[in-house]
């Protein structure tokens, strides 16, 4: 779509709007609309060049002086659009795709609100709903999503088993729910953890068990990790590993934080391979045998051969008798 | 010129939608300052085409017809009224608080505001939006793919498309594809259609589509076969249903991917639990149960056993596999 063709839709939808809002403040109508101020007033100008019939002088007004002064919006003569037009079939599929995602990440208890209003909005718009667009996210245990959910909209303190992948262990946490969002696809809580005594992520696929306390949340003076950039992000010092990579394992650098650094004559890549904590490169090293080996540093090289030893040393000794 | 564009189509929109009559391309061009500045019929002709064109696209229909039946050559244009403006729409205090968490989900510059207009059409005709009157999951959309935006648009509209795909390390080839739809798992975007030269079903990563995706026909020139569940077709992507049942012996407190995976967990002693799961791949399940080490061991079946002692076996060796030539 062309910046002149979102100029337009843009516009359309706030001619009718403008006039059941009067004296609405430009930000925060550029708010709702997602785009700078300066947009929203660049969109009333050029508003003010059009109406039915420029010729005749019947021009859409902006009490220019309340703009100015107040960064108040009042339109006038533009009665003859009081209604907006139906929604485009663009439109209707950006804000159906949204309900398919919010219904993709819900617990249960709030599946049935968002079934109602997709199937109005649905009906609302006919055709342009029927978009060929689907969202699918990992399955979180129900029972534990539903009791996260209910802290989050109680205000009420939450007890939680989780399980952390870097150290592989169970910890047992107070926290305060702030929000459930999707990072990658997945399903994470951002609380405040007691025992922290800060703002932590936690993903709901790794909480092993939630129960709801008795005690509210309180007010915690935090703010919330700008997540724009993802979780986890790669800074220059961010530990990393030397390794080589199979030519059939580059898959993994579109699922882990690889750089590729370059590649021998064999197709063999040499590439970095970053990760903070040395056990959950560990794990991902043993995970990949055989399409990932490492190269630097002599710990880790030495923690995947001696930790896979000692596996393997538990076959031999027979501690653990076959079944069969 | 955009500005000078948009301000056009904005007054050739609003002439004929607060005309109650058919308006002659006369009163048209009469009433719009462009159209009377065209330098002759044959250019203010094309620019009034192009301009239909372009509301055609953004969804607004206008009418032709005439209300002299007998000087039907005589023809006008409109926007009627009754079929161009938004019908009500009831939603309850809740509803409508889904609507307006609906439109924070896109971080897409495009789908954002598409989004963003809508809630604002709703809201003009009534539709109070609260969204502090739901606390939810706030999933966010994101788009980073540099083909998103024409596959999206090829997939919506049923156009088939032409682009260059490779698969990381591999040599990237030229790709027919008539779009059946797209689909997000975890973050990723991936396009499924028919593969119109290897006459099959097939899945494409969105981020290994590399320079320009090219339409190759018009929108709507296939049809999508009936009942087409995007999630079946694209199931390869999906993990395995886990069915298989293993026993493991899993040292107490370790395992954490395993345990939660288990259907049934029996302390054997101060230092291990029997735990029991299902799996869907063998390959995978051994993969996660090597990289636990000594804390992880297999009881049963043996194949899976085997599996594990395997792909030890390469870690504790520290090289890679061979590379076929």
């Amino acid at each position: 779509m062309s910046k002149s063709q979102a100029q337009v839709l843009r516009m359309l939808a706030m001619v009718p709007y403008l006039q059941s809002n009067d004296g609405i403040p430009v930000h925060e109508l550029a708010r709702e609309l997602g785009v700078p101020a300066k947009q929203v007033r660049d969109d009333l100008f050029l508003l003010m060049m059009t109406g039915t019939g420029e010729f005749g002088g019947d021009l859409i007004d902006v009490d220019v002086t309340a703009l100015e002064d107040e960064g108040v919006i009042h339109l006038r003569d533009a009665e003859f659009m009081a209604r907006p037009l139906r929604v485009t079939a663009q439109e209707g599929a950006a804000l159906v795709v949204a309900l398919r995602t919010l219904r993709a990440s819900s617990g249960p208890g709030e599946e049935a609100i968002i079934d109602s209003t997709l199937a109005k909005i649905e009906a609302a718009l006919g055709e342009s709903a029927q978009t060929p667009v689907d969202v699918v996210l990992d399955d979180v245990d129900p029972a534990i999503h539903r009791t996260i959910v209910q802290g989050l909209t109680e205000g009420r303190r939450v007890a939680l088993v989780y399980a952390t992948a870097s150290r592989d262990e169970q910890t047992e946490r107070r926290v305060d729910p702030r929000r459930v969002f999707t990072e990658r696809g997945r399903l994470y809580l951002e609380a405040w953890c007691l025992k922290a005594e800060d703002l932590r992520f936690f993903r709901l696929d790794r909480v092993l068990s939630a129960e709801l306390t008795d005690e509210s949340v309180e007010d915690h003076e935090a703010e919330s990790r700008d997540l724009s950039d993802g979780v986890f992000t790669v800074g220059s010092d961010t530990p990393y590993a030397l390794v080589e990579l199979h030519p059939s394992a580059l898959w993994m650098t579109e699922y882990y934080p690889v750089e590729l650094i370059e590649a021998d004559e064999r197709g063999i890549w040499t590439a970095k391979l970053f990760g903070a904590d040395p056990g959950w490169l560990r794990r991902l090293v043993i995970r990949s045998a055989g399409s990932v080996a490492v190269l630097e540093p002599e710990d880790l090289r030495h923690d995947v051969t001696e930790a896979a030893r000692a596996a393997l040393a538990a076959y031999d000794g027979s501690d653990v008798p076959s079944k069969e | 010129m955009a500005a000078r564009k948009t301000e056009r189509l904005m007054n050739l929109i609003f002439l004929l939608l607060a005309s109650t009559k058919f308006l002659t391309k006369a009163q048209i061009r009469e009433s719009i300052a462009d159209y009377r500045d065209a330098t002759s019929d044959q250019a203010f002709d094309r620019m009034f085409e192009r301009d239909k064109e372009e509301l055609r696209e953004l969804g607004i229909t206008v009418e032709v017809g005439s209300h002299d039946p007998l000087f039907g050559d005589n023809e006008g244009y409109r926007i009627p009224r009754d079929t161009a403006e938004l019908d009500d729409i009831e939603l309850t205090r809740e509803e409508a608080a889904v609507v307006g968490l609906a439109t924070q989900v896109w971080q897409h510059s495009g789908l954002a505001s598409g989004s963003s207009n809508a809630l604002m059409k709703l809201k003009s005709i009534g539709v109070d939006v609260d969204t502090t009157a739901l606390r939810m999951a706030e999933p966010r959309l994101s788009t980073a793919e540099p083909a998103f935006d024409a596959v999206w648009d090829a997939a919506t509209r049923r156009v088939p498309i032409t682009f260059d795909y490779a698969r990381p390390g591999r040599e990237s080839g030229r790709r027919r594809l008539q779009p059946w739809g797209i689909l997000s798992w975890r973050d990723r975007w991936y396009v499924v259609g028919h593969d119109l030269d290897r006459e099959d079903t097939r899945v494409f990563r969105v981020s290994r589509i590399s320079g320009d995706v090219e339409t190759d026909g018009e929108p709507g020139s296939y049809e999508i076969p009936e009942d087409t569940d995007l999630r079946e077709v694209a199931g390869a992507l999906f993990p395995p249903p886990r069915e298989e049942p293993a026993v493991l012996r899993i040292r107490a407190g370790r395992g954490q991917s395993l345990r939660r995976a288990a259907e049934d967990v029996t302390r054997l002693d101060d230092t291990t639990d029997r735990v029991i799961i299902r799996f869907g791949s063998i390959w995978e399940l051994s993969a996660e149960i090597a990289s636990y080490g000594a804390d992880v061991l297999v009881e049963s079946p043996a194949e899976l056993r085997d599996h594990v002692i395997e792909h030890l076996q390469l870690a504790a060796a520290g090289t890679l596999m061979a590379v076929e030539a």
